[in-house]
C-alpha cells in the first residue's frame, strides 16, 4: 500500500466541531439564492404596506393611513400584545413570519437532499446540529431586520411620512428585534426537526407559531396587562421592543431570546438523538 | 482490531425487525461485501452504523471505540442511496461543503484530489443536478473520500450504472483500497461485480446474518464442476451417474459436480456411447454459493 492507514483518532473539540458545522451553514446560506430572496422580501415588505398605505383604491374611496410615522413600521410607540388595526401588527415583527419560512426551506433542502446524512455521518452530536442552524438562521433573520429597516426608511422617504422618533429607544427596539431573531431561530429549527419529513408541515407549523396567533389569542382573552407576563414568550418580548424601550426592553430580550434558544436547542438535540434521524 | 464490530444489533419499524440479532466483524482494510436480497437489512445496517438510525438494542464498535465517539465518526465517508447533494449547486461547492464540515485545511487541495481519485476532474463546475447517475455515485464517492477516512460505508454504488460505469466504479474502489488503505463496506445485489473486488462477505437475510467468510475460505470451499452438452441428455446423464456421484442437469447442462478433468469424462462418455457437442470446466462463485445458500435456508 502506497499509504498505509494510521488508525489514530482524535476526538474534535467542541469549537472544532461546530466551526465546521457552521462553516457549512454559511457557506450554503451565501452561496444560494434563497438568502437573497429573503432579504429583498424584508424590504420589500415595509416598502409595500408604506407606498399602498393612504392610496386612492379603484373605486375612489381611500385606503386607511396605516402609518403618518415611518417608524410605526419598525415597532409600535407601546408593547401591543392585541391589536386594533392591521397597522398596530404589520411591523419588523413579520421578519420573524418570513424568516421562519426561510428557516424551513433552509433545513427542509438538507433532508431533501440528502445531505443530512453527511452531516450526521461525520458529527455524531446532535447538539452541533442543532446549535449551527439556530445561530445561522438567527443571523440570517438579523439581516433581514436590517433590510427591513433600510426598506421602512427608503420608503417613509419616499411616501413623505414623519421621521420624528427618541432615537435611543428607536435603536434599543431594532437591537431587541435582531436579538430576538436567536430565540425565534431556535424555535423554527426544532419544529422542522419535529417535522422534518413534512416539508409543508414544517412550513405551516413556522408560520403559525411566526404570527404569535397563540400570544395574541392570550393578550385578547387577558388584555395588555398580562403583558409582564406574556415577555416570557417570544412573541411578547418581540412585541415588547417597541418605541418607548429602554435598557431594560434589551435586556429583558437577550434573556428571553437566549433561555428560549437554550431550551430548544436541548429538546431539539434530545429529539434527534432519541430518534432516527434520516 | 476489527473496523466494525457489530454484536446482537436489532432495529424494528412497527414492530417488523429490518435487522434482527445482527453480528458482523469487518477486520480492517477489508473490502467486505455485504450481500443480500431487497428488504433483507443491508441498508437499515449501514444506517445503523453511520448513526442515522437509533437502534432497539445492541452494540456498535468502530476501531475499537462506541460508533457514537466524534473522534471515530469523523473518519466515516458514506454512500447511503445517494450521494446526498444540493442539486442547484455545483460538484465543487458540494465538495466544498462537505470539506468545510469536516475541518480540512486545504480543501482545494483536497477536492482536487477526491475529484482525481474519481475520475471528474472536468466536471467541477458542473451543477450536481446536471450530472448523469454515473457521475452522481461518483461524486457521493468523492464526498465520501475527503478527510482521510478510515471506513466507507457504500450502499449500492454500481447499481443502475452501464458496463463501462461499473468498470470505472470498480477501478475506483481498487484504487482506494489499494492507495488510502481504507476499510470498505460495500453492498451490491451485483455479485459478478462484487467478487472482483470483495475480500470478505456477508450475508444477510431476513435481518440476520447468515454467514461471513472472507474470499480466500470461499475459494478454498469453492466447488468445480464440468458442464456439458450431448445430444442423448438422459442416456449420457445415466451414464454419469454410474461414475460420478454428483450428476445434476442444470440450465440445460448436465454438470458433474467436484471434477475438473474434462477429458476423462470425454473418454467415459465415448465408451458409453455419447458423443459430448459441448464441454468447459467451472468454478461455483459467490452467486451460486449465495443462491445455494438462499436455497438451503429456505429448506428447497
Amino acid at each position: 500500500m502506497e499509504n498505509v492507514h494510521k488508525l489514530k483518532f482524535e476526538s474534535p473539540s467542541f469549537i472544532q466541531r461546530l466551526k465546521g458545522m457552521l462553516g457549512v451553514d454559511f457557506y450554503r446560506l451565501f452561496h444560494t439564492p434563497m438568502f437573497y430572496i429573503f432579504l429583498a422580501i424584508a424590504a420589500f415588505i415595509p416598502a409595500l404596506i408604506l407606498s399602498t398605505t393612504g392610496m386612492e383604491n379603484p373605486d375612489g374611496t381611500m385606503s386607511p393611513q396605516l402609518y403618518t410615522n415611518v417608524w410605526n413600521a419598525i415597532a409600535a410607540n407601546t408593547p401591543l400584545y392585541t391589536f386594533n388595526s392591521i397597522g398596530e401588527y404589520a411591523n419588523m415583527n413579520m421578519v420573524f413570519i418570513f424568516g421562519g419560512i426561510m428557516v424551513s426551506i433552509f433545513i427542509g433542502h438538507d433532508y431533501k437532499s440528502g445531505y443530512v446524512k453527511q452531516l450526521f455521518t461525520t458529527h455524531a452530536k446532535k447538539q452541533d446540529y442543532m446549535m449551527s442552524k439556530s445561530i445561522t438562521c438567527a443571523f440570517a433573520m438579523a439581516c433581514m431586520c436590517i433590510t427591513y429597516l433600510l426598506g421602512a426608511v427608503v420608503s417613509g422617504l419616499l411616501v413623505g411620512l414623519d421621521f420624528s422618533v427618541n432615537v435611543g429607544s428607536l435603536l434599543i427596539a431594532i437591537l431587541s428585534k435582531m436579538i430576538m431573531s436567536l430565540g425565534w431561530a431556535s424555535l423554527y429549527t426544532f419544529l422542522n426537526v419535529i417535522f422534518r419529513r413534512y416539508f409543508g408541515v414544517s412550513i405551516a407549523s413556522s408560520f403559525f407559531f411566526g404570527t404569535g396567533i397563540p400570544i395574541i389569542a392570550i393578550g385578547m382573552i387577558f388584555g395588555n396587562a398580562a403583558g409582564s407576563v406574556l415577555n416570557i414568550f417570544l412573541y411578547g418580548s418581540s412585541v415588547y421592543a417597541c418605541l418607548s424601550s429602554n435598557i431594560v426592553t434589551l435586556l429583558v430580550c437577550l434573556v428571553v431570546s437566549v433561555a428560549w434558544a437554550l431550551i430548544y436547542n436541548v429538546l431539539g438535540t434530545i429529539l434527534l438523538s432519541k430518534s432516527d434521524v434520516y | 482490531m476489527n473496523a466494525i464490530e457489530i454484536r446482537n444489533l436489532s432495529k424494528s419499524f412497527r414492530g417488523m425487525y429490518a435487522v434482527d440479532n445482527l453480528n458482523m466483524t469487518v477486520p480492517v482494510g477489508a473490502i467486505y461485501g455485504f450481500i443480500g436480497e431487497n428488504g433483507s437489512g443491508k441498508s437499515t445496517t449501514e444506517k445503523l452504523i453511520c448513526g442515522h438510525l437509533v437502534p432497539d438494542k445492541g452494540k456498535i464498535k468502530l476501531f475499537g471505540r462506541d460508533y457514537k465517539d466524534a473522534g471515530v465518526r469523523v473518519r466515516v465517508g458514506a454512500l447511503i442511496e445517494n450521494a446526498g447533494c444540493f442539486p442547484n449547486s455545483s460538484v465543487w461547492d458540494n465538495l466544498m461543503m462537505q470539506a468545510i464540515n469536516l475541518g480540512l485545511k486545504n480543501r482545494d487541495e483536497e477536492i482536487r484530489r477526491v475529484l482525481e481519485i474519481v475520475r471528474m476532474e472536468d466536471s467541477a463546475q458542473i451543477k450536481f443536478k446536471s450530472c448523469s447517475l454515473g457521475m452522481k455515485q461518483r461524486i457521493g464517492i468523492a464526498m465520501a473520500l475527503l478527510g482521510d477516512p478510515a471506513l466507507l460505508i457504500l450502499d449500492e454504488p454500481i447499481n443502475g450504472l452501464d458496463t463501462d460505469g461499473m468498470r470505472i466504479m470498480r477501478e475506483i474502489l481498487v484504487d482506494i483500497t489499494q492507495k488510502y488503505g481504507c476499510t470498505v463496506l460495500i453492498s451490491s445485489h451485483i455479485l459478478g461485480e462484487l467478487e472482483k473486488i470483495a475480500t470478505h462477505y456477508g450475508i444477510i437475510r431476513q435481518g440476520k446474518m447468515i454467514c461471513e467468510i472472507s474470499a480466500q475460505e470461499m475459494e478454498n470451499r469453492a466447488r468445480v464442476f464440468v458442464s456439458l452438452k450431448t445430444k442423448d441428455m438422459q442416456g449420457a446423464k445415466d451414464a454419469l451417474q454410474r461414475k460420478f456421484a454428483n450428476v445434476r442437469e442444470e440450465d440445460g447442462y448436465l454438470r458433474v459436480y467436484d471434477v475438473n478433468n474434462t477429458e476423462s469424462i470425454v473418454e467415459y462418455l465415448l465408451k458409453n456411447g455419447h458423443v459430448v457437442n459441448e464441454i468447459k470446466k467451472n468454478k461455483i462463485g459467490l452467486e451460486e454459493y449465495y443462491i445455494e445458500l438462499m436455497s438451503k435456508k429456505e429448506g428447497k
